[in-house]
């Protein structure tokens, strides 16, 4: 094009230069004369270019050389601007993987819309049983119905493996063998279960995860076919799974068996503990699918109406309710805060550049005498903005493989089955694009304004000042004010919303659980079936363990459960108040713990009323019952439960209620108080056992001997963990503490970006009014007084922007009442505390630039000039 | 007549399509037909003439494309395209009725006011 342009003028100066030799004009003069009489020809090639209009490709890479040579060459601003960038899109980057693990990136299965979940649900009284249904529900079901192609089932174990090293507890599952055909699962090796496999009786088989393949078996290749020992029993390994399968629902899983229910518990209606989920038909919507299940259940209600009134299945797609449940809303919590910052940081970022542009005027109206249009300049502006985000943006990916590893190393093996898509969260296409998409956005929205404020202006005036002191436009400083204000006012949101969720968080992590958990020590154990068939060997397995745990020096004192807090999937147990007929369908069930004598004593749960197991309440004595404060109050219409009796489950055993004691946590901190039953352990023996010690000092010193006493009395034992209570219950709360440690460092970077949009703002207002102020103390202003003006200036900016958030806030933080804890949403504390902070920072801010306000000297400032 | 006029506001562009309406034409050749038509009547800054045939391009008024000069030069040639006659047209009409308003109100003489 240029060429062309080149050739064409050429050619008219010296077709004209011709006519000019034709007419008698001396050859070298005639050029000479040519040019002369065709006036500017670099202006008119200019004008050509702008005539033309498609100019757009050379005049961007002339603005990104130009541009790239002032960011070059003021280092400062371009180090602040591309950190201050490189955190608010690292920050989004990284929480951005994750928004792409749960909400964007399909489930790791084939037709992952199709899966769907099923759990029981209560249609009169609204309550879902949490993702269970019961066995006779899900196998009628699964025989009669015509949405599905497959549906399958599985219970989530921890299944006891012996030989080939120490007895070790794995995390696995039951699972009906088209488990892992219906999410498309395929093994490294072997095969997956065939329904053969999955009968009750049939010759036992198991499926590893290739971790447990590669670490306890030290990857035998000969592995399928070898005889492991699970449970006590000999299981043939058929398969192993890639290291990448896993199904959030169920958790972390290194271990699998098949289902195998025996008829009658494919036959029980009562207890509701199967988790189960199915795959459509193609074609067959989700609606379709519910329809059909509530004809099925509304038939199961008349045909069985002790254990079916009012239920139902709520059908959900697994996408959804993983989206929903499973860490979905606090992954957005994280997204939404994450985004502030990023407006925080890129009005940060436009407030930089309109401060530079201001000691640009010059350039920009020279450039403008020179008959550059305002479109060009801004058009120039609104480039170097944008390279500025680039190179902010490419830095950010740093930061962003940085809270991405650091995410990873906060989060415990144990959870990691949780999170959707695991081991798919990386740097990878859509979150360069993401990040490349964000910066190109915030480049152009907050490059934007500078470039439209900057590129009006007044050529002669400027030029006129004589040095570079000019004060800008008006409507500039205007717009760099509110660009601060906006800022404090989002960080005000920020920091507001993080010290709700972060109070929540200590609330929840210091409020008592209901017992003591320093210096508890707590080993956990499963007795095998095929070695402890009768009920007295349970007894005197417990028994000889606390004996030898008793005499162990530094326990002060011991005591046994069959679930302990924060260990694991309890029980439930349905109950009914002697002499209080039921009303159809109703049917009060309570979590239930059958503790030894000195449980409760040794946890230090507090007595509130009655008593607490003695040895009176021994085997074979009428049964005692012991219940929580909340259960107390709610189950007995107001009447003193002491001395009433229960029907506790399907055996009906009746026992007296004898004590209360206080409402305790058992699954997790953010917990509310619910009903709770514990029997003696003498009376209702238990496979399943947590014994708790409590020692003096640190109760890992004791861990090894407590391990020697249960290996005493049983030498093949497997001891599923012996760890401190406190640590289990940190597990369990790694998600919350996740949460909380990115909020506090959130709401850190907001203030701070915030803080230092002040300063900037401030900084720069004195800077410009020093010959005023050099004025006003030649006339007998004194320092104090110049620095109250620009404090209160500042302040009332400061004022403004805060006021201005916590209205913000008082909205915003509606949307995390779920995720408190006894903190309500608008908490006074938080909301005057919080705006208070902010106050003092911004002062804080301002004092510099106050202080330099304060040392003008009127001489100097009036010689500026 | 011998003073050059200065060229009134707006009044190229139509020069241009004019000329090129009677041939295809290279620029310093439509330089040159204005000025023969208006027997040198008009001045032409001739530095403004290559924006006025790149802006008219743009607008697709006029089209180029490169040919053979008559002193066997490569050159850019410009010919009047469909649109643009239709706007010669359209201008030239307008031109035509403001030209006879004006002259109208010069030539009022005060004892028709």
């Amino acid at each position: 094009m240029e060429s062309e342009m080149d050739a064409e003028l050429r050619f008219h100066i010296e077709a004209f230069a011709e006519d000019l030799v034709r007419s008698g004009v001396p050859r070298a003069e005639a050029l000479r004369l040519a040019r002369i009489e065709f006036g500017g020809i670099e202006r008119a090639k200019e004008e050509c270019r702008e005539a033309r209009g498609v100019n757009f490709l050379e005049t961007l890479f002339q603005d990104l050389r130009f541009g790239q040579r002032l960011l070059r060459k003021a280092p400062g601003f371009t180090t602040v601007a591309v950190l201050t960038l490189a955190l608010g899109i690292g920050a989004n980057a990284a929480i951005f993987s994750y928004i792409d693990a749960w909400f964007i990136k399909p489930l790791p299965y084939p037709q992952p819309d199709r899966l769907v979940s099923f759990e029981t649900q209560d249609k009169k009284h609204g309550w879902t049983s949490g993702g269970v249904t019961s066995a006779a529900d899900f196998f009628d079901f699964q025989k009669q119905n015509t949405s599905f192609e497959q549906t399958a089932a599985w219970g989530g174990a921890s299944l006891n493996l012996t030989g080939d090293g120490p007895p070790e507890l794995i995390d696995g599952g039951r699972v009906s063998w088209n488990f892992f055909d219906m999410l498309g699962a395929k093994p490294i090796l072997g095969r997956t279960f065939t329904a053969e496999d999955d009968r009750s009786g049939a010759p036992h088989v198991a499926i590893l995860s290739q971790g447990l393949w590669q670490g306890r078996y030290a990857g035998d290749p000969k592995i399928i076919g070898r005889n492991i020992a699970v449970g006590g029993e000999a299981y043939t390994v058929v398969g192993v799974m890639p290291g990448t399968f896993q199904f959030p629902l169920m958790g972390i899983a290194n271990l699998w068996t098949p289902l195998a229910l025996t008829e009658m518990q494919r036959a029980d209606r009562g207890n509701v503990w199967l988790p189960a989920f199915g795959r459509l038909k193609p074609g067959v919507t989700l609606e379709q699918a519910r329809a059909e299940t509530a004809t099925f259940f509304a038939h199961l209600e008349k045909e069985f109406p002790k254990t079916n009134t009012n239920l139902t299945w709520l059908v959900s797609s697994v996408t959804h309710k993983i989206r929903k449940e499973e860490g979905g809303p606090e992954v957005m919590i994280c997204f939404v805060v994450v985004g502030l910052v990023l407006l925080i940081a890129c009005a940060n970022v436009a407030n930089l550049m309109l401060a530079r542009a201001t000691s640009r005027t010059r350039e920009f109206a020279v450039r403008g005498a020179l008959g550059a249009t305002r479109k060009r300049l801004a058009g120039q502006l609104l480039t170097e903005s944008l390279l500025l985000f680039l190179v902010g943006g490419a830095a950010s990916l740093l930061f962003a493989s940085w809270g991405m590893h650091w995410i990873e190393s906060q989060t415990p093996g144990h959870i990691r089955g949780y999170i959707v898509n695991y081991g798919h969260v990386e740097l990878d296409f859509s979150m360069l694009m993401f990040t490349l998409g964000i910066t190109l956005l915030c480049g152009l929205v907050f490059g934007f304004a500078p470039a439209f404020e900057n590129s009006q202006l007044d050529v002669n005036h400027t030029l006129k000042e004589t040095s570079g002191q000019t004060s800008g436009s008006k409507r500039g400083a205007r717009l760099r004010r509110i660009f601060v204000a906006a800022e404090i006012a989002l960080a005000v949101v920020v920091l507001i919303s993080a010290t709700l969720l972060v109070k929540s968080f200590i609330i929840s992590v210091r409020s008592s659980p209901g017992y003591n958990p320093a210096n508890v020590l707590v080993a956990q154990l499963a007795l095998p079936k095929t070695k402890y068939t009768e009920d007295s060997q349970l007894r005197n397995f417990s028994d000889e363990v606390l004996s030898r745990i008793r005499a162990l020096p530094g326990a002060a004192s011991t005591g046994v459960a069959s679930h302990v807090p924060f260990g694991g999937f309890g029980q439930g147990i349905e109950f009914q108040v002697v002499g209080k007929p039921l009303q159809p369908g109703e049917r009060p069930g309570a979590p239930f713990t059958a503790v030894s004598a000195d449980y409760f004593s040794t946890m230090q749960i507090g007595l509130v009323e009655g008593r607490f197991f003695d040895s009176s309440d021994a085997y074979g004595t009428s049964p005692s019952i012991i219940i929580s404060q909340t259960m107390a109050r709610q189950a007995f219409s107001g009447e003193d439960p002491i001395g009433k009796t229960l029907s506790l489950g399907e055996q009906h055993s009746v026992g007296t209620i004898v004590g209360i004691v206080n409402d305790i946590k058992m699954n997790y901190l953010r917990e509310r108080p619910g009903w709770h039953i514990y029997v003696p352990l003498a009376q209702f023996p238990s496979r399943t056992f947590g014994f708790v010690v409590r020692s003096s000092g640190d109760p890992t010193i004791m861990a090894a001997a407590v391990r020697d006493a249960i290996w005493a009395v049983d030498r093949d034992q497997p001891i599923s963990s012996v760890e401190p209570l406190e640590n289990l219950i940190a597990v369990v709360n790694t998600g919350d503490r996740l949460v909380a440690d990115l909020m506090v460092f959130f709401s850190f970077l907001a203030m701070f970006l915030g803080a230092i949009g002040i300063y900037g703002v401030m900084a720069h207002l004195v800077s410009q009014r020093i010959h005023e102020i050099g004025i006003r103390m030649a006339l007998g202003a004194s320092p104090v007084h110049v620095m109250s003006m620009v404090l209160g200036q500042g302040l009332k900016l400061a004022l403004g922007g805060v006021a201005a958030g916590v209205l913000a806030a008082l909205g915003a933080t509606r949307l995390l009442a779920t995720q408190l804890y006894q903190v309500t949403p608008t908490d006074p504390l938080t909301f005057i505390g919080v705006p208070l902070l902010f106050a003092i920072v911004a002062l804080a801010a301002c004092y510099l630039p106050a202080w330099r306000g304060m040392r003008v000297d009127p001489l100097v400032a009036l010689r500026y000039e | 007549m011998d003073k050059q006029l200065d060229l009134l506001q707006g009044t190229l562009d139509m020069l241009i399509l004019k000329a090129v309406s009677l041939g295809a034409l290279h620029g310093y050749g439509i330089l040159l037909r204005i000025q023969q038509i208006s027997k040198d009547r008009l001045e032409i800054q001739q530095g403004s003439l290559y924006p006025a045939l790149y802006r008219l391009e743009h607008q697709g008024w006029i089209a180029s494309e490169w040919g053979e000069s008559e002193n066997k030069r490569k050159a850019k040639y410009y010919r009047l395209s469909a649109a643009g006659k239709r706007r010669l047209q359209a201008e030239s009409e307008k031109w035509n009725r403001m030209a006879k308003v004006i002259a109208g109100i010069l030539q009022t003489t005060p004892e028709e006011v």
